[in-house]
C-alpha cells in the first residue's frame, strides 16, 4: 500500500460547525410556534373515528365529551357501550353500525343516560358550589362522532343525551382550510 | 485607566451558538406537544323545542305566512317543504299533491343525475343553496331550518347539508363576506 498516506492526527480541538443545524432548528422553530394552538379540546385517537369536514369556523368551547366511533360510545374518555354491526336490508351484503337491540329502550340508550345523568349532576353541583354564572350548567355537549355512521344511531344518541338534560349539541368537524 | 489590557478579538472567531442551540432544543419539544395539525371547529344544534305552543299575534292580513322550512333527506335527495311559495310558485304544493294519490313527489334537489344518491358526494349541495338563496331572499328575516334525514343517511351527509344550509358561498356579499342563510338549525327525528 505504497503511496497511501496516514492521515495526519488532529492535534488542534476544532468545534463543530452549528450553523447549519441552527439554520435547521430556526424553520422548525416558526413552523411550530405557527401551529402552536391552546384549543380546549383535542380528538380521540380512533381508526373507527373519522370527522367530517366543514366549512364551520367556530371554536370549540369545554363542554362534556361524546365520541361515537364505528365501534363503541365512549362519554369523556370512558366507554360506555360497544356497538354493534347490522346486516342492511336496503343493500345486501352491506352492514350498518347500531346500537345492540338489548342495549336500548325505544330510542332511549339507558347506559349512556345513566353515564351523562351522572356528570349533568356533577356539573350542576360545581355550579352550585361556585355560585359563579360562568361555571352554570347550560347542558352544552360535544358530539365527536365517525362520518360514516348511519343517523339512526346519531338520532339515538341525541335522544338519550336530550333525556339526560344535554339540549345543546355541539358537533365536532375538522375546519376546511 | 491603567492596569486594564485591551485584548484584541481575532476576526475569524465565529459566534457561540450553542447556548442557542440549547435553547432552541428544549423549545422545539415543548412546542411539538402544543402544535395542532388539525384545526377543529363545532356547529351549533339543539333539539326541537317541547312545550305549550305559543300564542299566534295576530297579524295584518298583508303579512307572509310563517315559514317553517324543513328539509326531509332520503336517498333519493332532498325535499324542501315550507317554501312552496317560493320554489313552487306554480303549484305542486301539498293539496295539489293529494290528487295525485301512490305518486310519490319528487325531491325538490334531486341526487347528481337523477339516480340514488350511493355516497355523501352524489348529493347536489350547490343547487340546495342556490334554491335556499331564493328561499332567503323572499324571508331575510328567518334563520331556522329543522332537518329531517332518514335513518340510513349518514352523518357526512348532515354536515355538509348543514353548511349549504348556513351560508351562500356561492354568492358573495359585496364586501366579500358569505351571504348568511339559515344557521339555526334543528334536527329533528326523521322517518323510518
Amino acid at each position: 500500500m505504497a503511496g497511501v498516506k496516514t492521515p495526519q492526527r488532529v492535534t488542534k480541538e476544532e468545534a463543530l460547525n452549528i450553523t447549519s443545524m441552527m439554520d435547521l432548528m430556526t424553520i422548525i422553530l416558526v413552523f411550530l410556534l405557527k401551529s402552536y394552538s391552546t384549543q380546549d379540546i383535542s380528538i380521540a385517537g380512533d381508526s373507527d373515528l373519522q370527522l367530517p369536514s366543514s366549512t364551520s369556523t367556530k371554536d370549540p368551547e369545554l363542554a362534556v365529551n361524546l365520541v361515537v366511533s364505528g365501534r363503541q360510545i365512549v362519554v369523556d374518555g370512558v366507554p360506555v357501550l360497544q356497538l354493534t354491526k347490522v346486516p342492511d336490508e336496503e343493500n345486501p351484503g352491506k352492514e350498518l353500525v347500531a346500537v345492540p337491540e338489548d342495549e336500548k329502550k325505544g330510542q332511549l340508550i339507558p347506559t349512556l343516560f345513566d353515564r351523562l345523568t351522572e356528570k349533568a349532576e356533577s356539573a350542576k353541583a360545581i355550579a352550585e358550589a361556585s355560585g359563579s354564572s360562568e361555571h352554570e350548567f347550560k347542558g352544552r355537549i360535544l358530539l365527536q362522532c365517525d362520518k360514516k355512521l348511519p343517523f339512526s344511531v346519531i338520532r339515538e344518541v341525541m335522544y338519550t343525551a336530550g333525556q339526560a338534560q344535554f339540549g345543546e349539541f355541539k358537533f365536532v368537524v375538522y375546519k376546511q382550510e | 485607566m491603567a492596569g486594564f489590557k485591551t485584548k484584541r478579538v481575532d476576526s475569524s472567531d465565529e459566534l457561540d451558538l450553542v447556548p442557542i442551540m440549547n435553547l432552541v432544543s428544549i423549545l422545539i419539544p415543548f412546542l411539538l406537544m402544543a402544535a395542532q395539525f388539525v384545526h377543529l371547529a363545532v356547529i351549533d344544534s339543539t333539539l326541537p323545542a317541547i312545550g305549550e305552543p305559543k300564542e299566534v299575534e295576530e297579524k295584518d292580513e298583508d303579512d307572509k305566512p310563517p315559514l317553517v322550512l324543513t328539509i326531509a333527506v332520503t336517498d333519493k335527495g332532498f325535499f324542501v317543504s315550507g317554501a312552496d311559495a317560493v320554489l313552487n310558485p306554480d303549484g305542486g304544493d301539498d293539496e295539489d299533491a293529494g290528487d295525485d294519490e301512490g305518486e310519490e313527489r319528487p325531491p325538490t334537489v334531486p341526487c347528481k343525475g337523477n339516480a340514488v344518491c350511493a355516497n355523501p358526494d352524489a348529493y347536489d349541495y350547490e343547487e340546495l343553496t342556490r334554491k335556499l338563496g331564493l328561499v332567503k331572499d323572499e324571508y331575510p328575516d328567518d334563520e331556522n331550518v329543522i332537518l329531517l334525514p332518514e335513518s340510513r343517511v349518514q352523518y357526512e351527509v348532515l354536515v355538509r347539508l348543514m353548511d349549504a344550509c348556513r351560508e351562500d358561498r356561492i354568492n358573495k356579499n359585496p364586501d366579500g363576506t358569505y351571504r348568511d342563510l339559515f344557521p339555526f338549525v334543528v334536527i329533528a327525528g326523521g322517518a323510518k
